[in-house]
């Protein structure tokens, strides 16, 4: 019996040593951190490279680390000069002329020329591209036509006399159109390489660039790399080498950045439950973004076609309770324009005025709430956008003595409805495709697809061309202050609720990380301390 | 045998097809379409997207383009991933969750099978149930009970945070494939160890069983040559549907360890009305089920002898 213990104690010390062995194996197999490379979280795998066609933030936060257009959108909001080193407005607006810089290089050595700009914006027009953000581009001289199909690409209004100057006509004058250079969509292609290529040249070793970093790995649904563009003429990436992960949980992304193997991390990637935890960290940063959350009103149905009702719904919310219960640090405004925007104003729009709401209510029929019809409130399936509506039903009910029924419904069901048969209030946001007000105001025109609240003002319609074609930006700025005041006060169309802003981190090694207002994340911005890596 | 396996195909075949027509009508009624998006577009972009991904074209002719696609699973382009045929998207997502699914697939045999036929083989020996067979229920029991998001969990806080050996996240080599393995495996290995055990006591009270003990044969010899077979008939039964389920994908163990494999792409395919690739992996989700569903009937007959396939009726005892 003694001999069978001693050999059982030891076959334990054996399998004991082997599972040790075994972990120890494991352990130094597994390198947790490479040097020399800027990590982060994109999410997703980007949609689309061709920037003719993306259009998601996630495919435009890589194309921004990789291409740089005529202009930038630059600190206060100012667009400054990139590609375009220069550029005059002729023709009282109707004429743009841009000089290239002479250094401006794609990745491969070739210049980067007006042809190029020409093409892109000739190819995005075209109807067999199928670009969804072409109607952005109708500013430009027969646009529309081209992409109905009525007019060849070649009449465009742009040219290039010579390699180093373009010539963009537009139909009208706009006061919008240098802020649309900002925008990925009309960053230079090159003819050459899509011809070549076909759809297969946005891949690794084909997509020429002409931005701070080159593409160099893409494993679809996995990873991302960028190596440094020898050719750039801007100031060199300090991390020579970024990697961009696609990991779609934000819980395992914070998993990762807890064990050192992200650098950075932005709201994407960083759960809203576990803010609290790291907004002490010094790297913690809130970024405000051009990004507006607003209750829309379907004007055309009882009780809402009543403009006392709606005023009422609006003076009735107490707006600082979003950033408390969303976690972030959500800018409550009743405005819509968006801070930190051109002829952004805080003044405008009914703040919270519970006594106001009341006598509003009573004058409109319903005083006290008595007799108010039952209405519904609805949203897409999301945490934060039930908390919001509890959040407004709750108020609602405290502050007007009404009964607001809230629903959801998934995303493009949520969609179709709005589309075809709103509700009587619906939850919606927007974010700046393009840093100007037109970006904003524009969505409430009687024209405009994204009205869906059905909300007609030919005073507003009107202000809205005059706003886009004003040059002169005092007159302008007043512009929009008076629609902004028709839109969310004479008529209460919507309800503004808060500026959405992005909650970012950055591990202490990781320096120079700062989220842009258009939500972009320029990793070429990062350097990476060694020796505090841990 | 070949005309059983003709006969097997041509059904196969038409089940695929029919679920491919099926699914291509289900997705037209669901409300929102893949260009349904929060910038409303105007109608002219819009009929220029649709015109190029064919949906301008009448419903019996994208229908038809689909079937033609069935053989080949070419369905032309994702709508989301505007660039990527489907193709590209399946050889893409596919071979990860066919490497995940084998991998879980095989431990949840060997764990399953292992702690099935051992437990068994104790309680039979005892003739009641031991502290360790009693012991080996209870986590079965919770294999089965436990949700993989909970086992991933757990095993990263192991195997991440308090020993860390492994990677807790991504699909860079064979390190990262341990943790999503074990987890996709854990609810199958419970459920094969409990169909495998009750199976097993089951065959040890078989008359042919007391036959082969009566011939002197020793326990263990009972035990492998005469017992096991017969009860693996029963798991085998599972294992064509459960294979199918793992080579699949899984949506939560993809998305938790951030594996870019099938499950994760489907669902978030269905959210974007990515009709096309939706029709791909439906197309190869029901190939896959219908060859493991064979591959099954075929082992039948190795693991059995009274079975024959190919004789009338297809098979027979």
């Amino acid at each position: 019996m003694p001999q069978q213990t001693d050999h059982a104690g030891a076959s334990r010390a054996r399998l004991r040593a082997l599972l040790a062995l075994t972990l120890l194996l494991l352990a130094a197999c597994h390198d947790r951190r490479e040097r020399g490379i800027v990590i982060a979280n994109l999410s997703t795998e980007p949609p689309n490279l061709d920037w003719s066609r993306a259009t998601d933030h996630v495919s435009f936060n890589v194309i921004s680390n990789l291409m740089v257009g005529l202009t930038e959108f630059g600190e206060g909001g100012a667009i400054t000069p990139m590609v375009a080193e220069s550029w005059r407005i002729e023709d009282e607006g109707r004429r743009y002329v841009f000089t290239l810089r002479e250094d401006a290089r794609w990745s491969d050595g070739r210049p980067v020329t007006a042809a190029d700009f020409v093409y892109s914006w000739q190819r995005i027009l075209d109807p067999a591209t199928g670009s969804e953000y072409a109607y952005l581009m109708y500013v430009l001289r027969n646009a529309r036509a081209i992409n109905e199909g009525k007019l060849p690409v070649e009449s465009l209004g742009v040219s290039a006399p010579d390699a180093r100057t373009l010539v963009a006509e537009l139909e009208a004058p706009s006061a919008f159109f240098l802020s649309l250079t900002t925008f990925e969509i009309t960053f230079p292609l090159r003819r050459d390489v899509v011809e070549k290529h076909g759809a297969a040249w946005t891949e690794p070793g084909k997509l020429i660039s002409n931005g701070p970093y080159v593409l160099t790995r893409w494993d679809h649904e996995s990873v991302m790399e960028f190596g440094a563009n020898p050719h750039y003429f801007g100031p060199a990436a300090p991390t020579p080498r970024a990697r961009l992960l696609m990991i779609p949980e934000k819980t395992t992304a914070m998993t990762l950045y807890d064990r050192g193997e992200l650098d950075v991390m932005d709201n994407h990637s960083l759960d809203p439950l576990d803010i609290p935890q790291y907004e002490n960290d010094p790297r913690f940063e809130r970024v405000p973004q051009l990004r507006g959350y607003y209750y829309g009103i379907n004007v055309s149905r009882p009780p809402f076609d009543d403009v006392r009702v709606r005023r009422a719904f609006a003076h009735a919310i107490d707006r600082s309770i979003f950033p408390k219960i969303l976690r972030g640090s959500e800018w409550p405004t009743s405005s819509w324009i968006p801070k930190g925007m051109f002829a952004f104003n805080e003044d405008i729009g009914l703040k919270f005025d519970p006594d106001k709401a009341r006598a509003l209510l009573a004058e409109a029929g319903y005083p006290g709430g008595k007799g108010f019809p039952t209405v519904t409130a609805m949203f897409n399936t999301a945490e934060h956008h039930a908390l919001i509506a509890q959040a407004l039903q709750a108020q609602w009910r405290e502050n007007l003595g009404v009964e607001v029924s809230i629903a959801n419904m998934e995303w493009k069901v949520f969609l179709d409805k709005l589309q075809n048969d709103p509700p009587q209030m619906f939850r919606m946001g927007w974010g700046a495709d393009y840093p100007d007000p037109d970006n904003f105001m524009n969505l409430f025109t009687s024209y405009s697809g994204n009205n869906k609240g059905r909300w007609k003002n030919a005073r507003y319609d009107a202000l809205v061309e005059q706003a886009a074609r004003e040059l002169d930006p005092q007159k302008r700025r007043d512009m929009y202050d008076e629609l902004q005041r028709i839109l969310l006060e004479d008529d209460a169309a919507i309800i503004p609720l808060f500026n959405v802003t992005e909650n970012t981190i950055a591990q202490p090694w990781a320096e120079g990380f700062h989220l842009s207002a258009m939500a972009r994340l320029p990793l070429y911005r990062v350097r990476l301390i060694e020796e505090k890596m841990p | 045998m070949s005309a059983y396996l003709a006969r097997r195909a041509l059904s196969g075949a038409i089940v695929i097809l029919a679920v491919a027509a099926v699914t291509f009508g289900l997705l037209r009624l669901v409300p929102g379409g893949p260009f349904t998006s929060e910038k409303d577009l105007p109608p002219q972009v819009l009929e220029n997207l649709n015109a190029r991904y064919g949906l301008d074209d009448p419903l019996p002719v994208q229908l038809g383009r689909v079937l033609i696609g069935v053989p080949t699973l070419d369905f032309g382009n994702s709508m989301k991933f505007r660039e990527r045929s489907v193709r590209e998207v399946l050889a893409q997502v596919g071979p990860v969750s066919l490497h995940l699914g084998l991998q879980a697939f095989a431990i949840a045999l060997v764990l399953g099978l292992g702690v099935g036929f051992v437990s068994a083989w104790r309680r039979a020996e005892r003739g009641r149930a031991g502290t360790g067979d009693q012991a080996l229920q209870a986590l079965v029991t919770v294999g089965i009970a436990l949700p993989s998001f909970v086992v991933g969990g757990i095993l990263i806080y192991l195997f991440a945070f308090q020993w860390p050996v492994l990677p807790p996240a991504r699909w860079e080599g064979p390190l990262h494939t341990i943790l999503p393995s074990l987890t996709l495996a854990a609810a199958p290995a419970a459920y094969i160890a409990r169909l495998s055990r009750s199976s097993l006591l089951d065959t040890l009270s078989e008359p042919f069983v007391r036959t082969a003990r009566a011939k002197g044969l020793t326990e263990l010899a009972v035990v492998v040559r005469h017992a096991i077979p017969g009860a693996l008939y029963t798991v085998i039964t599972v294992l064509g549907p459960l294979l199918a389920a793992l080579v699949t994908g899984s949506f939560i163990v993809e998305l938790i360890f951030g594996i870019p494999g099938m499950g994760r792409f489907f669902v978030t395919s269905v959210t974007d009305r990515d009709y096309t690739v939706i029709l791909g992996i439906t197309v190869l989700y029901t190939a896959v089920i219908v060859g493991a569903n064979l591959i099954v009937d075929l082992l039948y007959a190795l693991v059995d002898p009274r079975v024959r396939v190919g004789e009338q009726g297809g098979e027979s005892a």
